[in-house]
């Protein structure tokens, strides 16, 4: 039984939120994962992630105030909430563990991924 | 931000649309945002196609949500309130929803099995590469009768084809035997124990399988059957021989004790979709035939099968074949002819037939659809009648709506629905009945249908659910949906005015006519059934076997030794040796020369021929009205001729055909005729009559035919498997009562009754079952009526009278209708056999007895409860 349902694109963006710490929201957002990690991000799969997320009670949202660039309408600050916390240091653990029961014989492997 | 530039309009709005409220701005917000800061940066094309992009692909089920729903909120709850109501109706009147569900499941099965059924049937040998472009070459000879078709070819004419037309892309035989003998080898090649007694033995040529495609698991399908003695086996026949079929490859098996065949492949399986039932295909050069130059011999054991190039039709080539026939047929033969037959047409073409002997013809496919789709009408007219009958009930709640603000086509929609909902759970039903109902059918038609949703059937489920409900819900919903809501809510609205009484009459009329019309069907049908087995055929077929002799010449030195041993035995009276028993599926029939001169072919008297011992005129009984019969002898010493001959050969007095000279095969076999018998049926008597030669030729005789004393002489049948098997120990013993084999002639029409019955019950039930709803609905609408009529003084008698007289009526109208469409089509069937039983008046009076006696039985029930009823009860309460 999996205790905590993240898939791997939410893990990117709660782990981004929570970088922001207080200045998340989806543009935001997008732009850090475009920079720290190059790849695209559509405001689609941003919105629907942080519905799903939200949904989970992994992160929680505040309408910012608005501001003219963006005609009028409010942003949507999210921060993670304890138990998203939980859910990313679940994750990390079970990888964590995952990587120490890596056998010898892969470990030449494991370095060159490390280097 | 007026002079801002904006993002493309059409998609904004397409976002606006679609997206969902609660995300609406935030998105929208992010949109321009990104937008905005495009525009520095990229340039206003730039960022105009990636918002384009952005909307685009946003357009994902977590942003649409709402869509849906939001569009349809209203129709949706309709929805939901129609089927909550009717629903409810359904349950409120539990009794009218049994009759209409059971009435509908009923019929609605008997489509779907007959749908299977088609589906199967129409379904034969369309898995070959170009099933339309191969043909069989059938014969077509001409005769005084006009031109008489049949399977047959001759053994030269693949050969020639395949010379004469180098592009025909194909062209193989197929030589096909029955009844004969396969001994299974052990791995050192000596004769096992295993024996079989096997039908089909196919032998084909090479080009079998680039005609046909029937796969092979093991061997190769280039060669395999390319030299002499080699044989493949289906995998089942593997296994029936060896055990597992991967030892089958290289392996021996014996056919008819003389001819030692390898095993050089397996064959799958084949389908029960085909006409070919492949077991043990041998290689063409194996059957001895293969060089065989005899072009006037046909026999329907041998077919040719070719496959035309493209853009060559079966009419072009059929020409060419007058052609061909005349430059090859020997020129006194000149009647001979030979047309294409499609592949497809092998399957329902009883006038040519196929290897089963099963042909189901197109026109018992339409007759079945059409019954089918009458059963399915007669159920759908039980929902009409009950559901307009019931209006008046509903005639508040539709005046209600219609205030409310109903349109009619809402109403109308309301009540199709409701028909839905029946129809749906009556389908559920009906596949259940079907389950059950199928392994009956399969065993009856011999088949292998199975139930399972595929593409079409699916389809065709969907299909019927919609044409049922709108079949039966249209015009009960029409004059629900009519109603005034003033005349409704004044409550001056009783059922007289709702109207549809004239309908619903005209509904039960054709229920009952379409429920005659099958009952006279079916008695037709068992009438000439019945015709078929008690019709004498001119001999004795009572207490009789007949069991296959061996055919080589060792076997054939034992019988006359085993013929006295026989005798010997308690319980059996004759015993006689023949090629064919009187009536048989097989024949020889030849042309011969009548008194030195005349050919008998130009006066049509193509004779049947029957070799036979002395001793089966004793055996059968078969009477002599002129002349006597031979002597026994292994040549023919003279003729016995049956009276038809005679007649047909021009003599008035059969006695004088006694003395004249009747040659076969120019003067293979010659002798005078010393007898002529009383004509007997020589074959089904679904068949004319054929004249018939008798005459003793001991190297064709191929039956032993054994009369005892009673049919259940189970020591005596004992004690003949036993001296069979002491004197012919390598052959396997079989044999069939004669009357059994005669009863296997009619073995499709016998079908064809058990279905006709199966019909008839089933529109008998849907109509009673329709007729009961009706009269328990007017026994409690007239409750009051009854009370006053009691009390006036009218007897329970008046009061049956009163119930039954209007529907005797209309049963006696659809009658009337129905007897002679029945008689047409009933009459039109049996002029498919040579000798029928005649319709008769006794047909439809027992007709109109059943039809009569089975609605008052079901009115009876609800009209005694409504005669016996006090009327102090139904008149106290006003």
């Amino acid at each position: 039984m999996k205790k905590f349902q993240l898939g791997e694109f939410e893990e990117i963006v709660l782990l981004t939120i929570g970088i922001l710490h207080g200045e998340a929201y989806s543009v935001s957002i997008k732009k850090e994962i475009e920079e720290r990690l190059s790849r695209s991000v559509s405001l689609g799969g941003l919105h629907t992630a942080l519905e799903r997320l939200e949904k989970k009670g992994y992160i929680k949202s505040r309408d910012g105030d608005p501001t003219p660039d963006r005609a009028g309408r409010p942003k949507r600050y999210v921060e993670v909430t304890a138990l998203g916390i939980k859910a990313m240091e679940y994750s990390k653990s079970t990888r964590d563990s995952l990587w120490k029961a890596l056998p010898k014989g892969v470990v030449g492997i494991r370095k060159s991924i490390r280097s | 931000m007026k002079n801002s530039p904006q993002p493309p309009r059409l998609f904004h709005r397409f976002f606006l649309w679609f997206c969902k409220p609660g995300l609406r701005n935030h998105i929208e917000g992010d949109l321009l945002e990104l937008y905005n800061g495009r525009i520095g940066e990229k340039g206003k094309r730039i960022a105009d196609l990636l918002f384009i992009v952005d909307v685009l692909r946003l357009f994902r089920p977590r942003i649409l949500g709402k869509l849906a729903k939001h569009q349809n909120k209203n129709q949706y709850s309709m929805f939901r309130s129609y089927f909550k109501i009717g629903w409810r109706n359904l349950v409120r009147n539990r009794s009218y929803a049994a009759i209409n569900i059971t009435g509908l499941a009923v019929g609605i099965a008997a489509c779907m099995l007959i749908f299977l059924v088609i589906k199967f049937e129409t379904s034969f040998d369309d898995f070959h590469k170009n099933p339309d472009r191969i043909y069989r070459v059938v014969a077509a000879t001409t005769t005084p009768d006009g031109i008489v078709y049949k399977k047959s070819s001759a053994f030269p004419l693949a050969r020639s084809l395949k010379i004469d037309y180098p592009q025909l892309e194909h062209v193989g035989r197929i030589w096909i035997q029955d009844g004969n003998q396969v001994t299974v080898m052990n791995d050192k090649k000596e004769s096992s124990q295993k024996k079989f007694k096997e039908d089909y033995l196919f032998f084909a040529d090479p080009e079998f399988f680039n005609i046909f495609n029937f796969p092979l698991l093991a061997g190769n399908a280039e060669t395999a059957l390319s030299e002499p003695n080699t044989v493949l086996l289906t995998q089942q026949t593997a296994e029936r021989y060896f055990g597992d079929w991967h030892n089958a490859i290289n392996r021996y098996i014996k056919y008819n004790n003389n001819r030692v065949c390898k095993v050089t492949g397996i064959l799958k399986n084949t389908a029960a979709n085909t006409d070919f039932p492949l077991q043990l295909v041998f290689s063409f050069k194996t059957s001895r035939n293969d060089t065989s130059m005899d072009w006037v011999s046909q026999t329907g054991n041998l077919n040719t099968f070719v496959v035309l190039p493209e853009k060559v039709s079966a009419q072009q080539f059929d020409k060419e074949l007058i052609g061909f026939v005349k430059k090859h047929t020997p020129s006194e033969y000149a009647n001979q002819g030979y047309i294409l037959q499609p592949l497809s047409d092998i399957h329902y073409n009883s006038k040519f037939g196929n290897y089963r002997g099963t042909t189901f013809s197109r026109e018992l496919i339409t007759t079945i659809s059409l019954i089918s789709i009458f059963l399915l009408i007669i159920a759908c007219v039980n929902f009409i009648n009950l559901a307009t009958a019931q209006a008046v009930n509903r005639s508040k709640e539709v005046g209600v709506r219609k205030v409310l603000g109903s349109r009619k086509k809402q109403l109308i929609f309301q009540f199709l629905s409701e028909t839905f909902i029946i129809t749906v759970i009556a389908v559920f039903f009906a596949i259940i009945i079907a389950r059950f109902a199928l392994p009956y059918l399969n065993s009856l038609l011999q088949t292998s249908i199975k139930l399972h949703l595929d593409l079409t059937s699916m389809f065709f489920l969907i299909t019927g659910i919609i044409a049922v409900t709108i079949l039966s819900g249209f015009y009960p919903a029409i004059v629900l949906s009519g109603f005034s809501p003033i005349a409704v809510l004044k409550s001056k609205f009783s059922n007289k005015s709702v109207g549809g009484l004239t309908m619903r009459r005209v509904l039960v009329v054709f229920q009952f006519a379409v429920a005659q019309a099958l009952i006279i069907g079916t008695l037709v049908v068992v009438k000439q059934m019945n015709f078929f087995r008690n019709t004498s055929m001119g001999f004795d077929k009572d207490a009789i076997i007949t069991a296959e002799i061996p055919g080589d010449s060792i076997s054939q030195s034992k019988i006359t030794a085993l013929k006295l041993k026989l005798l010997q035995q308690p319980g059996i009276k004759n015993v006689s040796f023949s090629t064919f028993s009187p009536a048989d599926n097989s024949h020889w029939g030849s042309d011969f020369i009548f008194d030195n001169s005349i050919k008998s072919k130009d006066f049509d008297a193509d004779a049947d021929l029957k070799w036979a011992d002395a001793d089966y005129f004793r055996t059968y009984n078969i009477k002599f009205i002129a002349g006597r019969p031979y002597d026994e002898a292994d040549s023919v010493t003279g003729f016995v001729v049956n009276k038809m001959l005679a007649k047909k050969l021009g003599f008035k007095n059969p006695a004088g055909i006694i003395g004249k000279k009747i040659d076969f095969w120019d003067g293979t076999v010659v002798a005078t005729v010393i007898g002529v018998v009383e004509d007997f049926h020589g074959t089904t008597l679904a068949k004319e009559m054929k004249p018939i030669v008798l005459g003793s030729l001991k190297n064709t005789y191929q039956l032993v035919n054994i009369k005892l004393q009673s049919k259940n002489a189970k020591q005596t049948l004992a004690s003949i498997e036993n001296l069979w098997n002491k004197n012919f120990p390598d052959y396997v013993y079989g044999y069939q009562f004669l009357d059994d084999k005669i009863a296997s002639f009619y073995t499709q029409e016998d079908q064809i009754s058990q279905l006709y019955k199966a019909f008839a019950a089933i529109a008998i039930f849907i109509s009673c079952l329709g007729l009961y709803g009706l009269v328990s609905f007017m026994a409690v609408q007239r409750t009051k009526e009854v009370g006053i009529r009691k009390v006036l003084g009218a007897s329970v008698g008046h009061i049956l009278y009163l119930f039954s007289k209007e529907f005797t009526l209309l049963i006696a109208l659809a009658f009337v209708i129905a007897a002679p469409a029945a008689w047409y089509f009933m009459n039109g069937w049996l002029q498919n056999f040579a000798y029928k039983a005649s319709i008769g008046p006794g047909i439809f009076i027992l007709t109109i007895l059943i039809a009569a006696v089975i609605a008052w039985v079901t009115v009876a029930y609800q009209a005694i409860k409504a005669a016996l009823a006090k009327p102090v009860n139904s008149l106290r309460t006003e």
